[in-house]
């Protein structure tokens, strides 16, 4: 029984690479046959985007299709550059903190000085959390997307 | 060191990658639906893959030996390593993965429909394999040499050796099984003895961390203008590094994408806690090393000489067999992708093509690697990331967020982010560390705008240019894939 994703991606694989894959990563969905005489690791001609019609993407080359799509397309990027923004200054202010207050370099915390526990091992829950908001909301963004396309 | 051990820890990984990847080999020929089994690849493995194929030479050795050096400032080079992936989580791993393309010179030329493109991509993602192969290969002349006595080109001949045999046998076929072995062998590597040397310094009753703050060489510390380039390259450099597209490939789908994303900045985290310890450890109890010029080994032989007898030996052991997975894993990932865009674009594409190019690959940067003297390898690799943010990283965030980029905008772009930051590396090696001024020693912070300024300015007086196809491709590259029941 083959474990088959239901969201896998548009387009048919490209025959006949079974035998000629290089590298275990064949071409995938979209990427033409092109790709197949070279074993999976040349892969494509990039063709891909341009061949790949279904009817679903005519269909939002619509005018109202297109409203809601470039509205996706703002919000992700708003997103996006939202979150970085704040992780930047988050850095930003861990930076300034060691740079401007003189006292800290001499904290210590278990045993360890704090500017290296502040930059060696506390960014890193910041990163994690800006990530896991990022998926969190960008999945949001989507499936708010798909309701208004009425794409279900 | 005993040279048996290292000789047999390198002997040991090169087995244990070759077995691997010819045992997924079988696996996924018998299961008859290559394909179907290439894309279920659980985001665990393929997150666990990415890190396996991500954390190189300068993550393994240079961000210890970095540490030791220059104290605080070096600790910016891991905190953004692991940023850059969330740079690339934010801006890049699901609308790639819905692009579908397979390569960066796919990408850019599906998106901006011009075989020109493509051809200077290409070109531009040579140049950052290759130059990012080199401190690999440093690497593991360094590591031969510290651990075996043997001459330095020893090292980089095994790798390149190994890397050839297993790329062009097939044997990386299934790729992501050995590099995700890669990721947790190297975690062992690094954490194990890291515990047993904390716990047989909190043993003998060691003083405490007293004197990180000591300084063990004279250099000066890295001014604001540095560690923001530094930044600047780190962050976002990731995302156009050619080895790292193809993972995000075996993602079922876009929303996949970022949860494995999620997953390997989680990954990277902890892998990079340990580093930071080795630094610090080192500073405190091994700062003769950076005296002497043996920063990079300071992973390699601590263990040895702070835990010491039969169980130093195989502590030693095991971060050599780390190190040495981090050399094989980043070059081999790095001469695939490379391969795929040589034989594709320069010897048409065949199987034949695919082996010579492999070769070609790794061949090339061996030879660069034999006439250059390794510096320190995170500096050496820093420097790469510089490059890739001025060229790779322009085109991509550009090509998936704003419409209005023409093919002439990017090829403009990518050649003065190229020429820029290229000039800036070469003058820095002419002039030498001491010689160099910090805008030149670190480029980025002005290469990086340089090139989105000109690619933005040259798209905007060639607006003709812009690819009727562009509404598709924007809405294919942004939408959520649809399930697969509702389709057809």
């Amino acid at each position: 029984m083959t474990r088959v994703r239901v969201t896998a991606p548009r387009g048919r694989p490209a025959g006949g690479a079974q035998a000629a894959g290089v590298t275990g990563h064949p071409p995938a969905g979209s990427v033409p046959a092109g790709g197949a005489a070279a074993g999976g690791a040349a892969a494509g001609s990039g063709a891909g985007l341009r061949t790949a019609v279904d009817a679903r993407e005519a269909a939002e080359e619509s005018d109202a299709g297109q409203v809601f799509v470039q509205a996706l397309i703002r919000s992700q990027l708003r997103l996006g550059i939202v979150v970085a923004a704040g992780f930047l200054l988050i850095l930003l202010a861990f930076a300034l903190l060691l740079g401007v207050v003189p006292g800290l370099a001499e904290l210590r915390i278990a045993g360890l000085p704090f500017d290296w526990v502040l930059l060696g091992a506390g960014i890193y829950p910041v990163i994690g959390l800006s990530a896991w908001l990022y998926v969190r909301t960008a999945a949001r963004n989507e499936s708010r997307y798909r309701d208004l396309a009425g794409d279900r | 060191m005993n040279p048996v051990v290292g000789v047999a820890a390198f002997v040991a990984v090169s087995l244990a990658t070759a077995v691997i990847g010819f045992y997924g080999l079988r696996i996924s020929r018998t299961t008859g639906d290559f394909y179907v089994a290439s894309r279920t690849v659980r985001p665990w493995w393929n997150a666990s893959a990415i890190g396996g194929e991500y954390l190189s030479a300068a993550s393994f050795l240079g961000v210890a030996g970095l540490i030791l050096l220059s104290g605080t400032d070096a600790l910016w080079f891991p905190v953004g390593y692991t940023a850059g992936y969330l740079m690339l989580l934010l801006f890049v791993a699901a609308p790639l993965r819905r692009s579908g393309a397979y390569t960066i010179p796919d990408f850019t030329e599906a998106r901006l429909d011009s075989r020109a493109v493509r051809r200077v991509t290409s070109f531009v993602v040579v140049v950052v394999g290759w130059l990012y192969i080199v401190p690999q290969l440093h690497g593991a002349a360094l590591a031969i040499r510290i651990t075996t006595g043997l001459p330095a080109w020893v090292g980089q001949a095994a790798v390149v050796a190994v890397v050839c045999v297993t790329v062009v046998s097939g044997g990386m076929r299934s790729i992501t099984f050995v590099q995700a072995f890669q990721y947790w062998l190297k975690l062992t590597a690094l954490a194990v003895p890291a515990l047993f040397i904390l716990f047989s310094l909190a043993g003998a009753g060691a003083p405490a961390a007293a004197g990180a703050a000591v300084n063990p060489t004279a250099l000066a510390p890295a001014g604001p203008y540095q560690n923001i380039s530094l930044l600047v390259a780190l962050l976002f450099g990731t995302l156009g590094l050619p080895h790292v597209l193809v993972r995000f490939y075996t993602n079922p789908d876009g929303q996949s994408a970022r949860r494995t994303t999620l997953i390997v900045l989680g990954l990277l985290s902890v892998f990079y806690l340990f580093p930071t310890a080795y630094g610090l450890i080192g500073r405190v109890f091994a700062p003769g090393l950076a005296k002497s010029g043996q920063a990079d080994a300071l992973v390699l032989l601590l263990p040895g000489r702070l835990v010491g007898g039969p169980a130093g030996d195989m502590l030693s052991a095991l971060v050599v067999a780390g190190a040495f997975a981090a050399f094989l894993s980043t070059t081999s990932g790095l001469v695939v992708s490379l391969a795929g865009v040589i034989s594709q674009d320069v010897l048409g594409g065949s199987v034949r093509g695919f082996r010579l190019a492999a070769v070609i690959s790794a061949v090339v940067p061996l030879g660069i690697a034999s006439m250059t003297d390794s510096t320190a390898l995170a500096g050496s690799v820093g420097l790469v990331f510089a490059f890739t943010a001025s060229t790779i990283c322009p085109v991509l965030l550009l090509g998936i967020w704003w419409r209005g980029l023409t093919d002439a905008g990017a090829i403009a772009g990518m050649l003065t982010g190229a020429v820029l930051c290229g000039g800036s590396m070469l003058a820095g090696a002419v002039l030498g560390g001491a010689g160099t001024p910090p805008w030149l020693a670190q480029p980025a912070a002005w290469t990086v705008p340089a090139a989105f300024a000109v690619m933005v300015a040259v798209s905007r007086a060639t607006r003709g240019r812009v690819p009727r196809t562009i509404t598709r491709l924007m809405t294919r590259l942004h939408t959520p894939e649809r399930p697969l029941a509702t389709e057809r």
